[in-house]
């Protein structure tokens, strides 16, 4: 297992994707997620580290060895493409034994690997078929077991499951976590979807759609203490007020206009935060408490009637339209079989929320 | 009644487009020769083709050229490719090879006539071969290289990554899934070299005889019953050349 | 990178050479030497339009003309028919589909010249069409099929018939069918559906066939030498007349520059002509 950095990386294309002076460490032996709309350039990032691409400036490091001239074919870095890219000619076994074929290992050995990691994958029973013959996930796996029988020291994933349906994807994440745990190699996984990123990785980093890396942390960091709008609103969903910032002598407020003045909390105050200075506050629809009757020991509140009600079986999701007009959503879990309380279209509702639950962000 | 009248017109073109051919097959059996009506079966002409003195050399040197065009077009071509996948731009290369396609084959078997005497090449089997193989190049690089463009980039992309050199992916990867492209590419242009008449008319010399020459001897000499006889077994020939042709086309798509 | 593609481009290019030296250069001496200027000897004196001026000439232009109108009909008719034939093919049942296709290709692929004797044959004053006609008591004299213009068509379109079907079947496979639905569940006539939507779709497929049978038919010197006799004067056989005289090799170059540029003005305006005749057009909204 060994760690990739990235320093400086510039690629301009004569497409819209650019990256722009990326910075990244994807420390060693852990599931590293990075996060984006689609074309921003992280299946470009992917490909400068495989080597199928080059970089017009920067360096790529495997631990401390530049390895951005290397030839792809000299790297000890697989990647499983998004349309799995099997040999078509090729058979299960050849297709996975393909990389230990080149390495001249001899027959016994390639043999024994193969089965072995076949085995593990459940596909030992279609190890002669064409990949024509097999199912998606069935090939998934295929291209997965070939990226990996030949030990690599890092393994890129590009979009792996974005052509699966929804319950083979949620259980190929499983798979694919309690295979990083135990291999301990370095995974590099890309894709557009929130739900996958911040469900496999150990750390993430989002990036935007100027080709540049907007936040990394751990996804807990990332999705409850987000440093934009833009990573507040790609992941997850969230309502965003504006306001200015007032700093009182023992608390923090943002003053949002006709909406009220509402206690901010600040955890590290940085520069943007001036007196006066215009910023955003953000708050996710699940940390705000919704009723019909008044209620105590919040620190703000706000007015509003219910617009539209959205069942989602676990939760139900609420559109509130306060005096102003803005939206606001309110997430609730619903806990109970028989509510106490059924909030309906059209009423009149109360909206709470602690000070530390939201995040002010800068605009 | 649309349905009607389709099938009328498709019925009426294929009966016209075989007529001539199912009449020449019966009266390759007739027991005399034309223009007498039908007397009787034989297969007295079939034995008579098989020693027609000169007919077997004629058909041996069609094959000769056939497959040494076909073999020197195919491995051209699969050069070309090669090429392609070092980082060759053959892009740019390949309208060159279109031309072939829309220049009548007249034209370029006066200008090849006029190359050869130019240079004191002596017309015979080589310059045949040098002829047909024009003809065969300008199927096999558009054929073969429209099938390159169409194969996944993806797949060489993963055979690099898993550890092979761009020479290793050409002979692993890239020659396999165009395999099945080449031998039906191989046999259309054996066939079209095989029946050719234009261009070996003009660069087979006075001493090389193909089989389409040689048909054309034996039809100025006036109708014979030897010729139904050579038209039947070439129709056979073809038709289980067709078959081959279609059953490798059908069965072999994998991507 | 410069030594990577050397070694590669070694092995690739004998495609290009073969190309090159059998076919541009042998084109272009014939273009030079129909410019050329020699003497009896052979010494070389210069450019010269003379020998192209030989053949403006109304003996010339006749054939040329015969020409053109033998290689528009052919490909007319050919259209004509192969249309249908490839609509029917492409939209019938699997397995029919496969053995009318068979049965199309293989007199594509039979000789040649084989085609020419079957309907010599058939056409000829002592051959079957005559036979049959005579025992069936329809005639009493052998009509002469052969050596006239109707042998001559009879032969071109038989023989390229398949030039034309099959780029139009496969223009057709790529076709949607459901697109004809549509049309016809918006209200239009089947004339209107194929104008408007067939025809402009399939377009590339109909040009592709149009010019595969009209310009090898405009050089077509063999089908009408065999089964037109000598009352007519084509091109191809004009062609190959000088090319293989004695000394008039250099004449039948010029000739053949001529033709080539005739040939070639013609199909660019037919190929233009489809295209604006047919091609999708943005509607005047």
């Amino acid at each position: 297992m060994r760690s990739i950095k990235l320093k400086n990386l510039t690629k301009t294309a004569s497409g819209s994707c650019v990256l722009n002076q990326i910075n990244l460490h994807i420390p060693a032996g852990k599931f590293f997620a990075l996060l984006g709309p689609s074309g921003c350039g992280k299946t470009t990032i992917l490909r400068l580290i495989a080597g199928l691409d080059q970089a017009d400036s920067g360096e790529i490091y495997l631990d401390e060895e530049e390895i951005s001239k290397k030839p792809i074919n000299q790297r000890p870095i697989n990647i499983v493409f998004q349309n799995y890219a099997l040999f078509p000619h090729l058979n299960v076994f050849d297709n996975v034994a393909y990389s230990l074929k080149l390495k001249k290992l001899p027959k016994g050995i390639i043999e024994q690997k193969v089965f072995q990691i076949l085995e593990s994958f459940h596909l030992a029973s279609h190890i002669y078929k064409l990949p024509s013959q097999l199912s998606g996930g069935q090939q998934q796996r295929v291209a997965l077991a070939r990226a990996i029988v030949g030990e690599p020291d890092v393994l890129l994933l590009d979009e792996p499951l974005a052509a699966l349906d929804f319950k083979l994807r949620e259980k190929m994440l499983i798979e694919l976590i309690e295979l990083q745990d135990k291999l301990k190699t370095t995974f590099v996984y890309v894709t557009h979807d929130q739900f996958e990123a911040l469900t496999v990785a150990d750390q993430m980093a989002i990036m935007n759609h100027q080709g540049e890396i907007e936040q990394i942390g751990t996804p807990k960091q990332i999705y409850e203490f987000p440093i934009s709008s833009f990573v507040a609103r790609f992941v997850g969903t969230t309502n965003i007020l504006n306001g200015t910032l007032h700093h009182l002598k023992e608390e923090s407020e943002i003053d949002c206009h006709e909406l009220g003045r509402f206690k901010v909390y600040i955890p590290q105050t940085k520069e943007w935060m001036k007196e006066g200075s215009s910023i955003q506050m953000s708050i996710r629809p699940e940390k705000i408490f919704i009723t019909k009757k008044p209620a105590q020991n919040f620190s703000n509140h706000l007015k509003g009637s219910v617009h539209s009600i959205v069942y989602h079986g676990r939760s139900t999701q609420y559109n509130i339209i306060l005096k102003n007009h803005t939206r606001l959503q309110v997430f609730e879990q619903n806990e109970e079989h028989f509510p106490q309380e059924v909030i309906d279209y059209d009423n009149e509702v109360f909206l709470y929320w602690q000070k530390e639950n939201a995040v002010i962000l800068e605009k | 009644m649309l349905k009607i009248s389709g099938l009328l017109m498709v019925a009426s073109t294929y009966l016209f487009l075989y007529v001539p051919i199912v009449v020449l097959l019966v009266f390759s059996f007739n027991l005399e020769a034309f223009p007498s009506p039908w007397k009787g079966f034989t297969l007295k002409w079939y034995y008579e083709l098989m020693h027609a003195p000169y007919l077997w050399k004629a058909f041996g040197n069609s094959l000769i050229v056939a497959s040494f065009s076909t073999a020197i077009s195919l491995t051209s071509g699969i050069s070309l490719i090669f090429y392609a996948t070092q980082g060759g731009r053959v892009g740019k290369f390949l309208a060159l090879f279109y031309a072939n396609l829309v220049i009548p084959e007249t034209i370029l078997a006066v200008s090849l006539l006029g190359f050869f005497s130019l240079f004191s090449i002596p017309l015979g089997l080589t310059t045949l071969v040098l002829a047909h193989t024009v003809l065969g190049l300008g199927f096999v690089v558009p054929i073969l290289y429209a099938r390159f463009v169409e194969l996944d980039p993806k797949l060489t992309e993963a055979s690099l990554v898993l550890g092979a050199t761009s020479i290793q992916t050409f002979f692993k990867i890239i020659l396999p899934m165009l395999l099945p492209t080449i031998v039906t590419t191989g046999l259309l242009v054996f066939i079209i070299s095989f029946d050719d008449f234009v261009l070996s008319y003009f660069t087979a010399g006075s001493s090389t005889q193909t089989l389409s020459l040689y048909i054309l001897s034996m039809i100025r000499s006036g109708v014979s019953p030897m010729v139904n006889a050579l038209s039947a077994v070439l129709l056979f020939l073809s038709s289980l050349l067709v078959l081959i042709y279609f059953s490798l086309k059908t069965r072999t798509r994998i991507v | 990178m410069k030594s990577k593609t050397t070694l590669p481009f070694m092995i690739g290019i004998p495609a290009l050479i073969w190309q090159a030296l059998f076919f541009y250069i042998p084109l272009l001496i014939t273009f030079f030497s129909s410019l050329l200027h020699f003497t009896e000897e052979g010494l070389f004196l210069g450019f010269t339009l003379e020998k192209m001026a030989l053949f403006i000439n109304p003996i010339y232009e006749k054939v040329w003309f015969s020409s053109f109108c033998l290689a528009l009909s052919n490909a007319l008719i050919c259209l004509i028919i192969a249309y249908p034939l490839a609509y029917f093919l492409a939209f019938t049942g699997k397995r029919f589909k496969n053995i009318l296709l068979f049965l199309l290709i293989v007199p594509f692929w039979t000789n040649f010249l084989l085609h020419v004797y079957a309907w010599f044959f058939v056409l000829e004053k002592e051959g079957f069409l005559n036979i049959f006609l005579k025992s069936i008591g329809a005639i009493n004299e052998p009509i002469h099929f052969l050596n006239s213009l109707f042998s001559i068509m009879v032969m071109m379109v038989y023989y390229y018939l398949p030039f034309m079907v099959l780029p139009i079947y496969f223009a057709l496979e790529r076709f949607d069918h459901r697109l004809i639905e549509a049309s016809h569940d918006l209200g239009a006539r089947p004339l209107q559906t194929f104008r408007r939507i067939m025809l402009p779709l399939t377009l590339n497929g109909v040009r592709a066939g149009f010019l595969l049978v009209y310009i090898p038919s405009f050089a077509e010197f063999v089908i009408p030498e065999l089964m037109g006799g000598d009352k007519q004067m084509f091109m191809g056989s004009v062609v190959s007349h000088y090319i293989l005289g004695e000394k008039t090799a250099s004449l039948g170059a010029a000739f053949t520059v001529i033709s080539s540029l005739i040939l070639l003005i013609s199909a660019l305006f037919f190929y233009w002509l489809l295209g604006y005749l047919f091609k999708p057009r943005k509607s005047n909204a």
